[in-house]
């Protein structure tokens, strides 16, 4: 009796509970997701609860993610980001048979070729952590505070073209919040437009 | 399909022979692997102190795009540097008409095939330096079919002094005109929007109707931010206008800030798609006079929705739960018997809905000036919706059964008293919904009011379709309802527990209700509740007998004059809601003095039992950064509050197309007509209006 009363609860609780699940907000609760790196670990996104994550959705062939990684901006922020204890974590979106679709041992390779420095990779192939956020572009930045809200979304920089020779002319958005999260003060520009190529969801 | 191909032979024959004519007439080339790009001078020389066209004209690879001025989701405009002659200025581009261009879930705004970008140059007045001007275009475009290819062309033109006596070729000529048969409409077309949560209602006034009849039309902002590009757009023409829902983009539009854009019209004509533009300004549009809310469809499609979710409802779920365990225990005896009491159900709830709506379209006929939570606003009626919460959850806790017990299998749905008991269960329903409606609906149903009345009928008879649909489905098909338990001793622990839900509902009933009458009344409305137990209780413990229906009657006489004497008493309308040290009540009188004062004035109208206000009361009104804004602005807060009916708070309502709350006003003293943010508020939305004065 006691097990089917519950199993009446539960179904009544998962009735309140549907409908929730919109685009993300800044200010809310970030979307919570569940993915898979290029060595088989598990992230989830109330795993770092306490700390802060920048989300980089990225594809490794079109030309706006290339600008950036080979520029070595990306690399840089990437840097800098770990110094400051940010867990940043690239999204690959690309469905298979898309561009920038990679295995995991390829990613891994890019990683090391292009000496890039993400906490992780996170392969995203049926694109469910993409359609949660969103995602549009490669590449598409986020940022998520210690309390697990959404705080920026948008562009790495404020320069929408695929010309290296404008990143150092461009505000480097993620760098600007990231440092005024370190100071305590609100993210200014916590919405801006993400350019680059579609997502290949 | 004939005709597609015919065009593309043509495309690719034109970017064979094309460039090597208009070469030959002084131009410049430049060819990539998927694009030619060609720049040319409408006239061969230039004019001092007149305006000479130029045009950067792309012929691409099948299948290839570039973009628009707002690439969508994705991608990237072109972008052309100009170095020129001293003195020489250029205008803006062009920008032609765009297609949408779909990858995946995601839409962009672009070009195939061949388009020009025009752009004027304006040669200042005074001779030209001797010899050829040169003009040179440094290009740089992103052209994508799925992936992407930035590309660049440096284009080196040189143009003739006037005099020297070349005329422009004819083909040249052809090609501009064609360019501009691309261009949007010259005249700019005034229109409104509003924000509606997540989005935008717009509306553009059209001199006539549109000819042909548009096969589709969609809006695209000129920048990137307040409209989502990839999102699903819905339209209407009517006489005077094109109305459409748009959803909103990642920076939604805040204040009183305006849209500028590009209304997009696709219509067939002679069997070939056409596409036509209209620049389009869109004002924040504050006030909602009838005729440009959302459509009926709209409002059928929230009914419809509104009526599902009410079945979920605290106060509803467990009078639901209790006809599904009844049809469980029914499932595969006699299949024709219970569709005919999912159809009586069904008929119990729709008749409830219409008469609800008629009571209400009659009482507002007869010069009433009620909204949707009229129910609520009597203190009367809230107590007996009070009481009848009560009398369910004892039921429920097995204090007293009515009829047929529901432990009596096989009794309840038998026979015309089964069917009658049916009926009744979709009556209470209803009923037990009222005041759920109210809180979470009423803005939507309020403005259902405002309609005729034939579309409010519909409007309610939706809600009641909706709210019928899951008992009636699962009446037609008791096999979905296997994975429930079959019914043993856990029934009657599980019905214990939905008591609680209705308790629940009573309790915030008495709240409301201390928000509106005195410690008087409520204390009548309280000892009724006791009453109404003891009366239940009393009913339960005899033996059936026809007495004992007297002596429920009796008790519920005795109850409800206890009750409601203090409560006509009370009836007027010094109710003590308690305010907030720094809440103002709102007048019109007062909004028009501190207006007069130069003071901004931010009006909320609101009411105890609105939990939609409740919330952005809670989460985007009282938070310390917005009283902080507010004192910084000194701007004065005014409380509106229509717990209790109110015919000067009704009649503001309905003068910005609302027939219940919420309602938020901000009065700039420049501005003559206050800005109306939305029904759902977030600190960023109050702070963005305020940052607007």
């Amino acid at each position: 009796m006691r097990k089917q009363f519950f199993q009446m609860t539960i179904i009544i609780l998962a009735l309140y509970a549907c409908g929730s699940g919109a685009a993300p907000r800044i200010g809310e609760p970030a979307p919570d997701f569940e993915g898979v790196d290029t060595h088989g670990e598990v992230h989830r996104l109330g795993d770092y609860r306490g700390k802060i994550v920048v989300l980089e959705w990225t594809n490794h062939d079109c030309p706006f993610v290339r600008k950036h990684y080979g520029a070595g901006n990306m690399q840089d922020q990437q840097r800098e980001a770990a110094a400051q204890g940010v867990v940043w974590l690239s999204v690959i979106s690309s469905a298979p048979g898309k561009q920038g679709h990679v295995s995991p041992g390829e990613a891994d390779e890019l990683s090391r070729k292009r000496d890039a420095q993400p906490h992780a990779v996170i392969l995203d192939t049926a694109g469910k952590i993409g359609h949660s956020y969103t995602a549009k572009t490669t590449p598409h930045m986020f940022i998520i505070d210690a309390a697990g809200k959404l705080v920026y979304m948008g562009g790495i920089d404020s320069i929408t073209s695929a010309n290296p020779d404008d990143i150092p002319r461009a505000t480097q958005y993620v760098r600007v919040a990231l440092q005024e999260m370190a100071a305590g003060k609100p993210v200014s520009s916590a919405v801006t437009k993400p350019y680059g190529c579609s997502v290949k969801y | 399909m004939k005709k597609r191909l015919f065009l593309k032979v043509v495309v690719l024959l034109s970017c064979c022979f094309a460039p090597a004519t208009l070469l030959a007439r002084g131009t410049a080339v430049v060819s990539t692997e998927h694009a030619t790009v060609t720049l040319l001078s409408e006239q061969v020389q230039a004019v001092p102190d007149q305006t000479l066209w130029l045009a950067l004209r792309f012929e691409l690879i099948p299948h290839w795009h570039i973009y628009w001025r707002n690439p969508g989701a994705s991608g990237s405009a072109p972008v052309i540097r100009w170095t020129l002659p001293a003195g020489w200025q250029t205008g803006a581009v062009q920008w032609p008409v765009p297609g949408r261009i779909r990858v995946g879930p995601l839409t962009n705004y672009g070009y195939e095939d061949t388009v020009s970008l025009l752009v004027p140059v304006e040669v200042p007045p005074g001779p030209l330096p001797a010899g050829p001007q040169t003009i040179i275009a440094e290009a740089e475009w992103l052209v994508c079919r799925v992936d992407c290819i930035p590309e660049t062309g440096r284009l080196t033109l040189e143009l003739n002094n006037a005099g020297s006596g070349s005329i422009t070729a004819t083909e040249t000529r052809e090609l501009f005109t064609a360019a501009r048969a691309q261009w949007p409409a010259v005249t700019t077309l005034a229109g409104d929007y509003h924000l509606e949560g997540d989005t935008l209602a717009i509306s553009v006034a059209m001199p006539g109707t549109l000819s042909p009849a548009p096969a589709d039309v969609w809006f695209a902002a000129n920048e990137w931010g307040p409209v989502d590009a990839s999102g699903v757009q819905r339209w209407e023409q009517t006489a005077t206008a094109v109305t459409l829902t748009v959803p909103a983009g990642d920076v939604p539009p805040a204040g009183n800030a305006p849209i500028e854009g590009l209304l997009v019209v696709e219509s067939e004509h002679k069997g070939t798609p056409v596409r036509s533009g209209y620049p389009v300004q869109l004002a924040a549009q504050p006030l909602a006079t009838g005729n440009r809310n959302p459509g009926l469809l709209t409002a059928l499609v929230f009914a419809f929705l509104g009526g599902l979710l009410l079945n979920i409802m605290p106060c509803v779920l467990p009078v639901l739960s209790i006809k599904i365990l009844g049809f469980v225990r029914e499932a595969g005896a006699n299949q024709r018997r219970l569709t005919n009491h999912g159809l009586v159900y069904a008929s119990g709830v729709l008749a409830s809905f219409t008469v609800l709506a008629t009571v209400l379209l009659i009482l507002r006929a007869g010069g009433a000036s009620l909204g949707w939570g009229f129910q609520l606003q009597s203190p009367l009626l809230v107590t007996l919706l009070a009481y009848l919460m009560l009398l369910v959850g004892l039921n429920l806790s097995g204090i007293f059964s009515v009829g047929s017990r529901l432990m009596n299998a096989g009794q309840s749905l038998t026979g015309y008293s089964g069917l009658l008991n049916t009926f009744a269960t979709g009556v209470l329903a209803v009923i037990v919904a009222s005041p759920c409606t109210a809180p979470f609906m009423g803005a939507a149903l309020g403005f259902a009011i405002t309609r005729t009345g034939w579309e409010a009928l519909t409007v309610f008879l939706t809600l009641g379709a909706g709210f019928t649909l899951p008992v009636l489905l699962l009446s037609l098909f008791p096999a979905w309802l296997k994975f429930i338990p079959r019914p043993g001793p856990w029934l009657k622990t599980f019905q214990q527990v939905l008591a609680f839900p209705m308790f629940a509902t009573a309790a915030w009933l008495l709240w409301v209700l201390s928000q509106q009458t005195d410690a008087r009344a409520y204390a009548g409305a309280l000892a009724g509740l006791v009453a109404v137990a003891f009366a239940a209780w009393l009913y339960g413990q005899w033996r059936p007998g026809s007495w004992r229906l007297g002596l429920l009657a009796a008790g519920l006489v005795a109850t409800l004059a206890l009750a409601i004497g203090p409560m006509v008493g009370s009836d007027a309308p010094a109710h003590s809601r308690t305010a907030a040290p720094d809440e103002t009540p709102w007048s019109e009188e007062l909004v028009q003095e501190l207006s007069a004062a130069g003071r901004p004035v931010f009006v909320n109208f609101t009411a105890a039992w609105c939990i939609t206000c409740k919330v952005n009361e809670q989460l985007a009104l009282s938070t310390d950064n917005i009283r902080a804004l507010f004192e910084a602005r000194s701007v004065a807060y005014l409380v509106a509050d229509w717990t209790r009916r109110d015919p000067a708070i009704s009649q503001q309502l309905e003068r910005y197309g609302r027939s219940g709350v919420p309602l938020y006003l901000l009065y700039s003293p420049a501005a003559g007509q206050p800005l109306v943010l939305p029904q759902l508020l977030t600190e960023g939305i109050v702070a963005a209006a305020i940052n607007t004065l």
